[in-house]
């Protein structure tokens, strides 16, 4: 398992360190083997980790949790190595295009790497650390492209997540002066000590840390309301890129803020860090929900249903139910494929089309034989249609709210959830159904620019074919080692371990 | 009300130098130059390493020597000359007609703020209350600084925060940003002071990274708009 | 042994001094100021002479300003003539009229003369002077607040707000000197003085600057004695802030403890002493800075009143 656990580490390390020195070619094949080879690893990692935590070196520290996100994670690294090479070939002409490249699947690799190194960080310390370094490299990702949007995103993003990870290095400060009470001066922060000192602690610093641990991090996942960068960032990057955004850094913030959850409950009893989640769910998909209704730009219409999804994560912690949290992680797994796919969907669409508005995109299913479709049954996934695997997750989360007694709050989320199913099932009708308008070339676009029917790129298709697949699998009927795994996970948050 | 007793030589002295890192953050509001922010940032920084060997001296806590002074050499000297490098750079670049002033980016005028001086340092006195107040009604007792020093972090924090809101330019935001950091190396030093060098030193790295990731996209920024300013980044909206 | 004053006398002699002192403290910044800059400078006893001078000329009065132009200089200076009886300029322990207000008290019969002076520039209907006293009165919108939280740190500290106590309070502990709500309540206090006085960098004290005058343009239209009047009264204005700065905050040792004739010609000399060093630092930062613009006034007002909200608050949670 050390092997595995190191090779995980290693190998998208190397891969960023190739892409910078080697051409074109080499980097992306690299970076599709990377990728495809850390989901395979990952899914050695998942009956090893069914049975009990694994620790090495002090450091790393892989539990059920921890492989559930790893498990999204890796799934999108994978997907989104494979896409790339079909995405960046239509810029291969470009001027500059060699150095954007290097520059591109350099940060792709990195940014996978730190995600992956996250979830097995041992202590609260290196945790943050990791996540600052996720939003350092993603950062400047989100940049790379060349357009003023791209910059003032960019910007904005790097401010303000720093800022919320300024807050949630505070929360850690005083998670260690919690554990400091209890574990003596020289605590390391390590989190399994913590956990099993959990009774002990003292309560005040523990209300503050997991407070300001929600607030902190959860700017990174893209609560309300710290949101405010998420739309920004997530429509002005590379699309690659915003689907890793969307779909494993939001991710990877929640599973921060899970670890903080377990700690609180853990100290605190389940009341408070319960009541903290569900007010920042509710008002985050209430937001969303509003947003995604006649919203303008296609990926900004997906960030909306990544801040909605993230709401529906919180208020499934917060029912507290296992069937809920169960529900919670498979959500992770299946938002992660799911938004993907969605993302990947729409930049085939963006490139087709020439355009983000959605105005300007119409009658996919005509002129995209693949994507279209896809790209409409990964709309209709995300707004929890059966058979995939997001209606099986948020069905679970109402249920555990329902047994939970929390009926007002699982009435909310059913309402919002439709609310939001509304807009993006609006707009995503409006894009792939719509027939395509002759005005639209009467307007002066030309012969030229009027698209034709086909594929861009055959590898554009092939990593959505993969995500709905994965979906289905999900849906339909997880396989026996994944449900093994979530019931493990559910264990470890609801007792302490 | 009861009297207050007089406080300890260390305690006073201390809660002075806290006092002081509290002032300096006000004293951003003040500075209309950046090569002044990036001065007062120095000298915050200053502060709360000589605030670190005050407590290292006086708790027998020898590591908090090597911790000062590798904040020292980092947040005193090497991020204001990387800040400086950065500022210099910017005003060169272009052809050699006449660059307006604003375009030297040393001695460049920090945006101004949406509200006037006087009225953002009243805001900023509330919210520093408010800080203060609520983390003191916590009573979290430090076993190295007295808990007024905690207070004052955070109220550094928040204040750092309405510093980061009411600057329109990209500099004074990323100075901002670190005034902040500094606020919450002041909390962990009333807090944690026993924490484990490796990741305090560990956290220090982090923060040079960020400080690099910031220099370059605000070259990013300078390069696109041909100004520090924020004004008009208005674009993203809905 | 040198014989114990009584207790009126004390009393009277703290008025006295102050009244007498005043303008010689003025001289003093005047001489010193000129040293700096490299000059000769007046002779300290200048100011007496100049007071001598206007006593004997002739009072005027604008056409339509009515008793209150007259007669507010007279209230002024019996304003400024009570004040002493209430802190401690001389002694440790309080006097008999001393308890006739606190330092609340005090403070309010300031504001009173400069209100008098205010209303009397008003009534002059000169342009200049009502400029200076409408901007005293924006100004002190904001410095009269950092007075009175000032006023809360003694409180505070004390639990009375008996000037007295504080003294008291700072003799006992070289600790509290360093007690950060100490510092920064004389910080405030040194401020508002600087503008209360109208030095820099709130404005310039020599040479008549129209545009920038705010105390300094009240008087614009009194003359002769009145003149001579307001001129003695913002002195001993000066002299009475820098007492409270010096015998309350920042050096309240040289008092005399004991009625003893002796310790109380020692008190008399260690204010005058003090008071000069204090002139001093004035005149210093006089030749230092330059005069803010008009506008920015707030900013420094402001400051001051940071520096005594934080000193309130560093006395909650033990910080002293």
């Amino acid at each position: 398992m050390l092997a595995v656990i190191a090779a995980l580490l290693a190998a998208p390390f190397a891969a960023a360190l190739v892409s910078l020195r080697a051409r074109a070619a080499a980097a992306r094949a690299v970076t599709a083997i990377t990728g495809v080879g850390s989901f395979g690893l990952v899914l050695a990692l998942v009956p090893a980790a069914s049975r009990g935590e694994v620790r090495y070196l002090d450091y790393l520290r892989v539990d059920a949790i921890s492989v559930v996100f790893l498990l999204a994670t890796s799934f999108l690294y994978a997907a989104v190595a494979v896409y790339s090479l079909g995405y960046l070939a239509h810029s291969r002409r470009d001027a500059g295009f060699s150095r954007y490249s290097r520059r591109f699947y350099a940060g792709l690799n990195l940014f996978a790497w730190s995600m992956l190194a996250a979830p097995m960080m041992s202590n609260l310390a290196l945790l943050w650390i990791a996540v600052e370094v996720t939003t350092v490299i993603s950062a400047l990702l989100v940049a790379i492209e060349d357009t003023d949007g791209a910059a003032e995103a960019a910007w904005k993003y790097v401010l303000i997540a720093s800022a919320g990870l300024g807050l949630a290095l505070l929360a850690t400060i005083f998670a260690y002066y919690a554990g400091a009470q209890v574990l003596g001066q020289h605590y390391n922060l390590s989190f399994g000590p913590l956990l099993q000192a959990g009774a002990r602690l003292p309560h005040t610093p523990v209300r503050l840390a997991f407070g300001l641990a929600v607030l902190g991090f959860g700017t990174k996942m893209g609560l309300f309301p710290v949101h405010t960068w998420l739309p920004d960032a997530h429509s002005e990057a590379p699309t690659p890129v915003s689907a890793l955004l969307s779909g494993s850094l939001l991710a990877v913030s929640f599973y921060a803020i899970l670890r903080y959850y377990q700690v609180a409950t853990a100290a605190l009893g389940p009341r408070f860090p319960r009541d903290v989640l569900l007010v920042f769910g509710i008002a985050s998909l209430l937001l969303a929900a509003l947003y995604l209704i006649d919203q303008g730009d296609i990926k900004r219409l997906l960030a909306y249903s990544s801040m909605e999804h993230m709401g529906i994560l919180a208020i499934g912690v917060s029912f507290g139910a296992p069937i809920a949290l169960a529900g919670v992680l498979l959500h992770v797994l299946g938002h992660a494929a799911a938004k993907g796919n969605a993302f990947m969907g729409a930049g085939v669409l963006v490139q087709k089309f020439g355009s983000k508005r959605i105005s300007r995109i119409s009658g996919g299913l005509d002129l995209l034989p693949w994507s279209g479709p896809l790209f409409g049954v990964a709309v209709l996934a995300l707004c929890a249609m059966p058979p995939f695997g997001i209606f099986r997750s948020e069905f679970e989360i109402v249920e555990g709210g329902f047994a939970a007694s929390s009926n007002v709050a699982a009435a909310v989320l059913i309402v919002l959830v439709t609310l939001a199913f509304l807009g993006l099932s609006a707009m995503a009708n409006r894009m792939l159904l719509m027939p395509r308008q002759t005005c639209h070339t009467a307007q002066g676009d030309g012969a030229a620019a009027a698209p034709v029917r086909g594929e861009p790129s055959g590898w554009m298709v092939v990593p959505v074919v993969a995500g709905v697949a994965a979906l289905l699998v999900l849906g339909v009927h997880p396989p026996s080692e994944l449900t093994a795994l979530l019931t493990r996970a559910v264990h470890e948050m609801g007792v302490a371990a | 009300m009861s009297a207050v007793a007089a406080p300890s030589v260390y305690s006073g002295g201390a809660s002075v130098i806290a006092v002081g890192v509290l002032l300096a953050e006000f004293g951003m509001f003040r500075q209309a130059l950046l090569r002044d922010q990036v001065r007062l940032y120095a000298a915050q920084s200053g502060l709360i390493s000589a605030l670190a060997v005050l407590v290292a001296a006086a708790r027998q806590l020898p590591e908090l020597y090597v911790l000062a002074a590798l904040s020292a050499g980092l947040k005193v000297v090497i991020v204001p000359i990387v800040l400086r490098r950065l500022l210099r750079g910017l005003g060169h670049g272009g052809d050699g007609a006449q660059q307006d002033q604003a375009a030297h980016g040393w001695t460049e005028i920090a945006g101004s703020g949406s509200l006037s001086l006087a009225s953002t340092i009243l805001l900023a006195i509330a919210v520093a209350a408010f800080g203060f107040f609520s983390v003191g009604a916590l009573r979290i007792a430090s076993p190295v600084l007295p808990p007024t020093a905690l207070a004052i972090s955070v109220s550094v924090a928040l204040v750092a925060f309405v510093l980061m809101i009411m600057r329109r330019d990209v500099a004074s935001q990323a100075i901002g940003f670190l005034s902040l950091e500094n606020g919450i190396s002041l909390a962990a030093l009333v807090v944690a002071a026993g924490m484990p060098l490796i990741l305090e030193v560990a956290f220090l790295f982090d923060l040079l990274v960020a400080v690099v990731v910031f220099e370059l996209l605000i070259r990013l920024h300078h390069g696109r708009a041909e100004s520090l300013s924020t004004a008009d980044l208005t674009s993203l909206r809905g | 042994m040198s014989p114990n004053l009584p207790m009126p006398l004390i009393q009277v002699l703290q008025v006295m001094t102050v009244a007498v002192a005043a303008p010689g403290v003025s001289g003093v910044i005047a001489r010193v100021e000129a040293r700096l800059q490299g000059r000769t400078g007046p002779r300290v006893a200048q100011p007496y002479y100049d007071l001598a001078k206007l006593l004997r000329k002739e009072a005027l009065a604008p056409e339509g300003a009515s008793w209150v132009f007259l007669a507010a200089p007279l209230g002024a200076a019996a304003c400024y003539l009570t004040v002493p009886l209430l802190i401690p300029v001389l002694t440790t322990f309080g006097l008999p009229l001393g308890y006739m207000g606190d330092i609340l008290g005090g403070g309010f019969i300031l504001s009173l003369a400069s209100f008098l002076v205010a209303v009397a520039a008003l009534d002059s209907g000169s342009p200049y002077a009502q400029l200076g006293a409408s901007r005293a009165k924006t100004f002190a919108a904001i410095t009269e607040p950092a007075v009175l939280f000032v006023i809360f740190v003694v409180a505070l500290v004390t639990s009375t707000d008996l000037p007295y106590a504080l003294a008291a309070t700072v003799r006992s502990s070289s600790g509290q000197i360093a007690a950060p709500a100490h510092l920064l309540a004389a910080a405030a206090l040194f401020m508002v003085i600087l503008y209360e006085t109208g030095r820099i960098p709130v404005e310039t004290h020599t040479g008549t600057n129209e545009f920038g005058m705010i105390e300094e343009a009240r008087p614009f239209e009194h003359s002769g004695p009145h003149l001579a009047l307001l001129k003695w009264g913002s002195s001993m204005k000066q002299l009475i802030l820098y007492t409270i700065l010096l015998n309350v905050f920042v050096a309240p040792w040289g008092l005399a403890a004991t009625p003893r004739a002796a310790a109380v010609g020692l008190a008399i000399i260690a204010l005058l002493g003090k008071a000069a060093a204090a002139g001093t630092v004035v005149a210093v930062i006089d030749n230092s800075f330059a005069k803010l613009r008009l506008f920015k006034i707030t900013e420094f007002a402001a400051a001051a009143f940071l520096l005594a909200v934080l000193g309130v608050f560093t006395l909650y949670l033990g910080g002293g």
